[in-house]
């Protein structure tokens, strides 16, 4: 059972975040970490490769100037190698287009038998990679799995949803994408720490992927930020007196809303 | 020569500090103090098989990951700042030490992996009533008949004696004061949990009555094996002062930047800016000494006696007067049982004695140092 994990490394959320004035993007030139996440993939790939008593876990990542620190940590978990795709062309590069890295990194990648990601990440949040990795990779993908397990050549997934979850299947390979807090990630030793150092990382540049420069980056995208501004400060709230009508005003406020 | 953490041993750090955040935040440390055994066994083997701390420096033969002190280090010091409620100092510091430093394989092959794995709580007992933590404390005597041994007396303030399930006792022979091997379980010991102002470090009384013993290393040779222990037990100590002294400064800035007094935050008043400048002052050199003494442990060379009683005296000291600044800080609050200061004050003051006062280890430098 080889699996792929798409591991992102963001900068440390402890730390605050920063915007560039010129790109008005994230600053994403300090150190960068394992999304946590990404964690809970890399801890279930692992899981997964062991009850099926053997095979590969590898990471792909895509970040700027060759950051390989969040991978390491991936690494020190437990996964068997990485990819990494790093080049200044992919600045700016928004989900699409990181779902286009992303879907060429795994192809790299041989004899992948499953895909897990993250549902969002935790300086992004778009939410809309996995699916759109599934859809350049042709596929099929479950999204939201709070348990997965695998037999006869399918995956059976636990699906989280508002009420509860389904129970869904879906023939391998295909790409998952796993909610957060479903497991504990496994806490690395430092003999793993240390074997991270010298586990295989596959580092391309964008040429290296099949991609031509104005399928990503700014380019690709064809968006651009125009403006940043500082969210509204919280307006004086709406004072009820209760006169024995309270709480009928209450539930006209709240209709006005359309909340209740 | 490059004193600073390698990119590793940071990354080390962080995971045992995340680690260390979410298993043992303030209600787990609460909870742990109130019981007996004064630890969480699922944490304990979490420790074990994920991070594999109690193997750290455990020699790869014998089941460990065969690393050093520095690394040690930089572990004890975030289980000081989170005051880690778990038989890791008494295992780890103390059992672990003695065997690597009692030079007996046959004891190493036996005891070693089954602390590498976490299955065994392993503690060191010396200390006896009288209070005193050098060689002229140990009376207690320990009887041979052909190659068995047997041990009587009682040993006291003992870390985690009442739930270790082996128990490394020194006692006097004919040759002098040596080391034996007993089990947790073994017949003619009562083990009495004692009460502790400090409840996140557990001690127990020990009484043997005639228990069977295995020595442990050379008949006669337990003082110097003791002292090398002690000297690497006092590095270790330190570190985890280091970590609790940093807590205290960081919960001390926190509180006086937000708490506002006559219309400003208290950090603006001088009086308290000098506390927490001379603080940090502490903290830092404190830190100095903590990471030089464990460079001297990780390559045990000839400076590891007075480092060891230096750093030690220093860290006992700036530990504890950060945890009573903080305390004054805090003003009020920091005098209720809901607040945290109190568990790292009474940790401070246990460990400012735990092993010898800042006054013994100070008394032991000058010597050390031919002064």
């Amino acid at each position: 059972m080889n699996i792929v994990v798409c591991a992102k490394q963001i900068p440390d959320p402890a730390e605050p975040g920063e915007l560039d004035p010129e790109t008005k993007t994230l600053k994403r030139d300090g150190k960068l970490i394992l999304d946590e996440s990404d964690m809970y993939g890399v801890e279930m790939a692992l899981q997964l490769a062991d009850n099926a008593g053997g095979g590969e876990v590898t990471l792909v990542s895509m970040a700027p100037d060759n950051k390989v620190d969040g991978i390491r940590t991936g690494l020190a978990m437990g996964a068997a190698k990485a990819v990494l795709v790093s080049d200044p062309a992919l600045a700016g590069t928004d989900a699409l287009g990181t779902a286009k890295v992303l879907a060429a990194a795994v192809g790299k990648v041989e004899g992948a038998d499953l895909v897990l990601t993250a549902t969002e990440s935790s300086d992004g949040y778009t939410g809309t990679v996995p699916e759109q990795l599934a859809e350049l990779l042709g596929l099929p993908s479950v999204t939201f799995a709070k348990h997965i397990e695998i037999a006869d050549g399918k995956v059976k997934v636990q699906r989280q949803t508002d009420a509860g979850y389904d129970e869904v299947e879906c023939p391998l390979p295909c790409v998952v994408s796993v909610t957060a807090g479903v497991v504990e990630p496994r806490y690395p030793s430092f003999k793993g720490i240390m074997a991270a150092k010298s586990k295989p990382l596959d580092q391309l540049a964008l040429a290296d992927t099949g991609l031509e420069a104005d399928q990503v980056g700014w380019a690709g995208g064809g968006q651009e930020i125009v403006g940043v501004e500082d969210a509204p400060e919280r307006e004086a709230g709406e004072i009820i007196e209760d006169d024995g009508t309270g709480a009928e005003k209450i539930v006209a406020y709240l209709e006005n809303l359309k909340l209740v | 020569m490059n004193f600073a953490f390698s990119d590793e041993q940071e990354e080390l750090r962080s995971i045992v500090k995340s680690f260390l955040e979410k298993k043992s935040p303030e209600a787990a440390v609460r909870e742990q103090m109130e019981t007996e055994s004064g630890f969480d066994p699922d944490v304990w083997s979490q420790m074990a098989e994920q991070l594999g701390l109690q193997s750290l420096i455990v020699p790869e033969e014998h089941g460990g990951q065969g690393f050093g002190y520095v690394e040690l280090i930089v572990v004890l010091e975030e289980m000081g700042r989170a005051l880690l409620c778990a038989p890791f100092f008494s295992t780890v510091v103390l059992a672990t030490n003695t065997i690597l430093q009692a030079g007996d394989d046959a004891a190493a092959k036996d005891l070693l992996p089954g602390i590498a794995s976490g299955e065994t709580i392993a503690t060191v007992a010396f200390t006896e009533p009288a209070g005193k933590w050098d060689e002229a404390g140990i009376e207690m005597a320990a009887t041979a008949s052909g190659d068995a041994w047997t041990l009587s007396g009682t040993k006291m303030f003992v870390l985690d004696g009442h739930t270790a399930n082996v128990i490394i006792v020194a006692a006097r022979t004919d040759a002098g004061v040596s080391l034996f091997v007993v089990d947790g379980d073994a017949e003619g010991l009562t083990r009495t949990p004692l009460a502790t102002m400090d409840q996140t470090r557990k001690q127990a009384k020990l009484e043997f009555d005639g228990v069977s013993a295995r020595l442990l290393g050379t008949d006669g040779a337990g003082w110097d094996t003791l002292s090398t222990v002690l000297d690497l037990a006092a590095v270790g100590l330190a570190a985890e002062q280091v970590g609790g002294a940093q807590a205290c400064l960081d919960m001390s800035v926190e509180y006086a930047k937000v708490r506002v007094q006559f219309g400003r935050p208290i950090g603006s008043f001088q009086a308290i800016k000098h506390k927490c400048a001379d603080m940090l002052l502490e903290v830092e050199s404190a830190k100095s000494a903590a990471y030089y003494a464990g460079w001297c442990a990780s390559e045990m060379n000839d400076e590891l006696p007075s480092v060891a009683s230096l750093a030690k005296a220093y860290c006992s000291e700036a530990y504890f007067h950060a945890a009573a600044e903080n305390i004054q800080i805090h003003g009020g609050i920091g005098f209720t049982w809901e607040h945290p200061a109190h568990l790292y004050f009474k940790r401070a003051k246990s460990s400012e004695l735990l092993f010898g006062d800042p006054t013994y280890h100070r008394e032991l430098l000058a010597q050390r140092i031919g002064i």
